[in-house]
């Protein structure tokens, strides 16, 4: 196909056209290309620059995760302290850390000063120790409120080690102590994002530090108030005995007189019976005559000289005295024994105790105090229910309450013990017609080293160490008292569980 | 509208009626990108309906006729410039149902800021499959014939038809493909 000159002319034209389209076209596609490359790159370092800072994040959580997990561990406060140096510097890239404590600003060194090294970790190092040190201020005794650095101008020791520049921190130790965190590193500065993180990690720090401080004088407290509780229980069983020995005193008179009543009977006996035995001596001796006479003994004979002695009473009466005697000892025994077992002292364990027992035991050591204008009526019998107790030290807190029950009736009168069974348990009361007490003695009653007895009658601390008795027995003392009438102790003792 | 579109329409263009149509239809278009168009560029959506439209007076055709014919022969072109995984699809329905969920993932890929038709999808049957075409530009005809190109593709025949065409008065565009 053949053109004409002007559709030829025409053609050109168009494809003219057409490669000028694709020309520009074609630097359209390239000047995009270009800009997506840019734009390629330009996300490329942002990205790159975002994951620097999540990286650098990451770090900065790891080291504030594990500086809180040491601050709330159990380990002892100085390791604590020691991990934290070592956390700290290998998050800051230092190649030194150490922790010193100082007092009225100065250095409290310690036996093995301890430095930690990027390259060794902990060490022994007391001539680097007290370089870093010298670069602290430790004669400032306010506290550091966040990180301070500076730059280090003569290096400490060893020259391989770039360092230059220390950051340190103060803080809060026990008593008027201060705690230094110290860190050398080759930056010579501490960038601001890092101060942020490291004051987190130092306040977490001080607040560990606080509650171990805390928790130690919490633990020496407690020791020192268990000391003084043990001091103070063996203080009160010395008083309890104390009291029972003074109030054995007050008792001692009346128990000598009732030991010297069957002595003096016993002895009194004993003479009749050295009589009878001169007598027998007597009999024997004019048998014996009578024999070497007629070498027999008549009956009437016999009889004669026994009619001559009395044969007959003195066998009677014998056989009396010696029972008389055998019992009077046996009083002499039992009183004893009562004594023996009162004044000594007890364990405290509770068990169960029979307080009929108690009361007839108590009794038997005070009763002497009771004269023959006296009259005791005990009505608590076996049917009495047993309660929790200790024999020994219930004893005493009768005896107690029956020596002030016969001091209140110096002119004689009644004392009744009774008891009363009730739900909770059993109470027993012990009533006297004495004198009777006031209200505000009442109130006293109770009171240590008050009496209202005479000087050298009683210590004052009798109801005293009986109430502490029966308070430890859970018991409850309640006292009705009218003066001129009379005074009752009520005691409640609770029920076996 | 992405460049592409643009190139494959030129391409199109020239094919059917030749060089000089286009150059006449840019010379009488004046359009502001002056008919430069790369693949990698955007261009505004009004450039491509001012060219439909001088084609479609030039020729003498429906505007439907023009949309149908370049989608159907469009389709081959976006094929094989698609990536490698949208070459697995053996199927008219497969293909329709994947459009959404990888091709045009892929094509957010490299062209973040594009504006894609969505298909809702409405019913189904071993032969039939019916979608609500959605997109503001409104080209249903384009798409009708996208989905020939598809047919033509996998070796199918289908048959496209619209229940519903907004461009007849409804609400909404539905696409009803047919396997005959």
């Amino acid at each position: 196909m053949t053109l004409s000159k002007e559709e030829l002319e025409k053609r050109v034209s168009v494809l003219e056209r057409k490669a000028l389209r694709e020309k520009k076209a074609r630097q359209l596609a390239e000047n995009q290309l270009e800009k997506y490359s840019l734009d390629i790159y330009e996300a490329n370092q942002s990205l790159k620059a975002a994951l620097a800072g999540s990286e650098q994040k990451q770090l900065e959580l790891e080291y504030l995760a594990q500086t809180s997990n040491n601050v709330a561990s159990e380990i002892p406060l100085k390791d604590m302290v020691s991990n934290i140096v070592e956390l700290t510097a290998e998050f800051c890239s230092a190649n030194y850390g150490l922790f010193i404590i100082s007092e009225e600003g100065q250095w409290l060194t310690e036996k093995s000063p301890k430095v930690w090294s990027s390259q060794q970790g902990w060490q022994e190092n007391n001539e680097l120790k007290e370089s870093i040190v010298g670069l602290l201020p430790v004669s400032d005794t306010n506290l550091a409120e966040s990180w301070r650095s500076a730059q280090i101008d003569t290096p400490p020791l060893d020259e391989n080690t770039p360092v230059n520049s220390i950051f340190y921190t103060s803080f809060e130790w026990s008593g008027n102590k201060i705690g230094w965190l110290a860190f050398l590193r080759p930056d010579t500065e501490l960038q601001q994002e890092l101060e942020v993180i490291l004051n987190t990690a130092k306040e977490h720090l001080v607040s560990g530090i606080r509650r171990r401080l805390t928790d130690i004088r919490i633990l020496q407290r407690n020791v020192q108030l268990q000391d003084s509780l043990s001091s103070l229980e063996k203080a009160r069983r010395q008083l309890i005995q104390s009291e029972k020995m003074a109030s054995l005193g007050q008792l001692a008179a009346g128990v000598a007189h009732e030991i010297n009543n069957p002595i003096a009977f016993i002895r009194s006996n004993l003479e009749v019976l050295q009589d009878y035995l001169n007598d027998y001596k007597l009999l024997t001796s004019q048998m014996q005559a009578s024999f070497k006479k007629d070498n027999t003994l008549e009956v009437s004979q016999f009889t004669e000289i026994c009619k001559k002695v009395d044969l007959e009473y003195i066998e009677e009466d014998s056989e009396d005295l010696l029972q008389s005697n055998i019992e009077g000892l046996d009083r002499v025994k039992e009183i004893v024994d009562n004594l023996k077992g009162f004044s000594h002292s007890s364990d405290e364990t509770l068990v169960e105790t029979s307080l009929t027992k108690c009361i007839q035991a108590a009794l038997k050591i005070a009763g002497n105090m009771f004269k023959y204008e006296h009259k005791v009526v005990n009505n608590v019998t076996t049917e009495c229910p047993p309660i929790l107790g200790n024999f020994g030290q219930l004893q005493q807190v009768f005896v107690n309450l029956f020596v002030n029950a016969a001091h209140a009736m110096e002119k004689g009168g009644l004392l009744t013990i009774d008891f009363t069974k009730i739900k909770e348990g059993v109470v027993v009361h012990v009533k006297d017609s004495g004198s009777g007490m006031d209200e505000e003695t009442v109130s006293q009653l109770f009171t240590p080293f008050f009496t209202t007895k005479p000087v050298g009658i009683g210590t004052g601390l009798g109801l005293s160490v009986s109430y502490a008795i029966l308070e430890a027995h859970g018991a409850q003392v309640t006292v009705d008292s009218k003066l001129n009438v009379g005074t009752t102790f009520n005691i409640k003792f609770p029920q076996i569980d | 509208m992405k460049g592409i579109v643009f190139v494959k329409f030129n391409e199109f263009v020239e094919e059917l009626w030749g060089e000089e149509f286009w150059d006449s239809l840019l010379d009488e278009a004046q359009l502001p990108s002056e008919g430069i168009f790369t693949t990698v560029g955007t261009y505004d959506d009004e450039e491509l309906f001012t060219l439909i439209g001088l084609v479609v007076e030039k020729q003498n055709i429906s505007s439907k006729d023009a949309q149908f014919a370049f989608g159907k022969w469009v389709f081959k072109e976006l094929f094989n410039a698609a990536p490698a995984g949208a070459h697995d699809f053996k199927d008219v329905f497969e293909f329709l149902h994947a459009v959404q969920d990888f091709i045009h993932v892929e094509v957010k890929k490299l062209n973040p800021d594009a504006l894609l038709p969505e298909f809702e999808f409405l019913a189904e049957t071993t032969n039939s499959l019916s979608f609500h075409y959605q997109s503001p530009r409104k080209l249903c005809y384009f798409c009708e014939g996208i989905v020939h190109g598809l047919a033509d593709h996998t070796g199918q025949t289908v048959e496209v038809s619209q229940t519903e065409c907004e461009h007849e008065g409804d609400s909404r565009c539905v696409l009803e493909v047919v396997k005959v």
